[in-house]
């Protein structure tokens, strides 16, 4: 089953990431041009740009099951990469491609349906005597049988889709009185996002932190793990940093939880790259969560301590390839992390600020590895995700790999928009951050503030503001501003502004 | 603001957190740390766009909002609002505060552009700090807007399935 050429069912920076290695193996590509982003990058990049951009449809090309199959036969792809988000995790889609004889680079479309349906993949793990929190057996019809079930387990209980996964369709409820509301905001939101308004109860665990475990599986029931990735620092369930491997395992802790993960992926015949997430609490018991039945945007981290490429694992596996590795030839070698440099306010609640980037230079560096979908003039649309670019640095050990991090962080140029950068900034000189004590309630409950403040920048913005107020009013040969009436000013009149100087 | 060059001889940047920072006008381009002055210097080009250089370093920087004396900076990624105030305009805002009183009503603006999903109380309501008020999806999230304060519904400026842009007014709140 040689693979010839792929369709990538994606865009931004993941399909860039998979044009990479496909290259590298000599395998040609398709991308999908869209009129949304007619000019991202990820389609210079690839051999073949299928044009989609006169499709009328409603559905966005990336989730048109139909038209994407059309395009891979239409272009003569013997594969799919679907990335993730969009289709990676829908088992009609990898269904659909197989009946068309169309390779679906990920796992079986029974292993996506029982693993993407939580409360099957409950009892899948559950029967295969798998550490899990306690909670409802099945789905819950409403919300007398909730509070029945956290009357039973204990408050606080988490809500969750069925079909969920991200963070969407997720509620935690601390007492019976806000079950009503919160039950049906959970709902809600798990029918808009997954087309399923089916939740299930979980006892939740408060403030753990999430471990999870890459794992790798071939078609001939071959299944080892890549070591685990610390993923605590997020908000609203949505990461924002992660590391490989994470300090608040010890090798034991790790070969047990391996183990753990590798067994919920052969209860599933799983192949391809899969990973098993599991909430650790302070007393270091380890809960199974779900598991992703994707490559996830967090993989390079794991690339990064173990030298293996993920996308050529999926790759190969899905052409019908033999793991080249056993368990025992897998070393972690140094420590690396992630930040993801997304569009947003972090003064304003990591509110999402699109918009054109206008200037963007990126560090690089032997330690240094910078996953981007967008240059200088692209646009970060409303409609998808607000990533500019994932910042992987590597060290020799936690300490090594921050310190690289800070200089990294201190190199990134973005203007336009307005990042996360500030936050990464504070986070690496957070002592918490430092000490690894972290958990997922970090951000909401161990800051005061989401960025970095210094005294000196808020002078030197003070200094600026003050020297803007003298052209405009005190300057003679200043442009002449009608004082009284208010208006709006486009940062590239400060340019046209210093050039008079 | 009768305001000319020459008679003014200092200005006050004033921060939306009411810290103030002294320059004298004209205005030097160094900025004092202890016992020395620090260059700074406003500069653009075609890689970087505008920005500071200041102890050998790039700030990137950007003027988001301008409006009479009030200035709203992006320094470094991170935005800063100052007035600007002579002796004199600062002298009579002092006055006008000292005047001024509490502050009854509270207005719920849209934290980001996106699409109302659901308000969840009606005018009248009586609401708590910390309720939910509004479900605003943007961006594939859903976000509950809290009340600030306890109080009253007064107005309800929005309905479900509404978009909305960033600071559009959702509600308006009576404050107990």
């Amino acid at each position: 089953m040689k693979i010839r050429r792929i369709l990538i069912a994606n865009r931004g920076e993941i399909a860039v990431r998979i044009i990479r290695t496909a290259r590298k193996m000599k395998i040609e590509t398709v991308a999908v041009k869209t009129a949304v982003e007619p000019n991202a990058i990820f389609l210079s990049d690839a051999d073949v740009i299928y044009d989609n951009t006169e499709d009328n449809s409603e559905i966005p090309v990336f989730l048109n099951i139909e038209r994407l199959i059309e395009i891979a036969l239409e272009t003569k792809c013997d594969a799919v990469h679907p990335g993730y988000g969009f289709l990676a995790e829908n088992a009609y889609f990898a269904q659909k491609c197989q009946d068309n004889g169309i390779n679906f680079i990920g796992p079986s479309p029974d292993a996506i349906h029982k693993m993407g349906y939580k409360t099957i993949a409950r009892k899948i793990a559950l029967s295969a005597g798998i550490p899990m929190a306690m909670g409802s057996e099945g789905n819950i019809g409403n919300e007398e049988e909730a509070v029945a079930i956290a009357d039973r387990i204990g408050y606080p209980v988490i809500i969750k889709a069925a079909s969920g996964g991200g963070g969407r369709g997720m509620r935690i409820v601390r007492n019976p009185g806000e079950m009503e509301k919160m039950f049906i905001i959970a709902s809600k939101e798990a029918e808009k996002a997954f087309n399923d308004p089916s939740v299930f109860i979980e006892k939740y665990i408060e403030n753990p932190k999430h471990i999870e475990f890459q794992v790798l599986g071939d078609k001939h029931g071959n299944v080892i793990h890549l070591g685990e990735r610390e993923c605590s620092i997020q908000r609203k369930h949505q990461k924002l940093l992660e590391e490989a491997p994470s300090i608040a395992l010890d090798d034991d802790l790790r070969n047990m939880m391996g183990k753990i993960a590798v067994q919920i992926a052969k209860a599933v015949n799983y192949y391809s790259a899969g990973t098993v997430e599991f909430l650790l609490d302070s007393e270091k018991n380890f809960y199974f969560m779900e598991m992703n039945t994707r490559i996830q945007v967090e993989h390079p981290v794991t690339e990064a301590i173990t030298g293996i490429d993920l996308i050529e694992q999926q790759i190969r596996i899905a052409a019908g390839d033999t793991l080249k590795f056993r368990q025992k030839d897998i070393k972690l070698r140094g420590w690396a992390i992630e930040c993801r440099i997304n569009a947003e306010d972090v003064q304003s609640g990591f509110a999402p600020d699109p918009g054109k980037i206008e200037k963007l230079s990126l560090p690089s560096g032997a330690n240094i590895r910078v996953d981007t979908g967008v240059q200088a003039g692209s646009a970060i649309v409303p409609s998808y995700d607000s990533m500019i670019a994932k910042l992987i640095v590597k060290g020799k050990d936690r300490r090594d790999a921050i310190k690289n991090c800070k200089l990294a962080l201190d190199k990134v140029w973005i203007k336009g928009t307005k990042t996360t950068l500030p936050f990464f900034r504070m986070l690496v000189r957070n002592p918490k951050f430092l000490n690894g004590t972290f958990t997922t309630a970090f951000i909401e409950k161990d800051l005061d503030k989401y960025y970095l403040n210094s005294e000196y920048e808020e002078m030197l913005a003070a200094w600026l503001a003050t020297k803007l107020f003298i052209e405009e009013n005190l300057m003679d040969n200043s442009i002449n501003v009608d004082f009284e009436n208010s208006r709006e000013m486009s940062p590239w009149l400060l340019n046209k502004r210093i050039n008079q100087f | 603001m009768a305001t000319t060059g020459p008679k003014v001889k200092k200005l006050y940047a004033l921060s939306s957190e009411n810290k103030r920072f002294c320059f004298s006008q004209p205005l030097k381009h160094s900025i004092r740390i202890g016992k020395h002055d620090y260059e700074v210097k406003l500069k653009a080009d075609e890689k970087y766009g505008t920005y500071i250089l200041w102890k050998n370093r790039k700030y990137p920087v950007e003027i988001i909002r301008s409006r009479q004396n009030k200035y709203e900076i992006l320094f470094n990624d991170i935005s800063y609002t100052f007035t600007v105030e002579t002796p004199f305009s600062m002298q009579r805002m002092k006055v006008l505060n000292a005047s001024k009183g509490k502050n009854e009503k509270e207005t719920l603006k849209a934290p980001m552009p996106g699409k109302i999903i659901d308000v969840l109380v009606r005018e009248g309501s009586t609401v708590l700090r910390g309720e939910p008020l509004v479900i605003l999806e943007a961006m594939k999230m859903q976000n509950e807007i809290l009340s600030p304060v306890n109080g009253q519904i007064s107005k309800v400026l929005t309905k479900p399935n509404t978009n909305v842009m960033k600071d559009d007014m959702l509600i308006e709140i009576k404050v107990d």
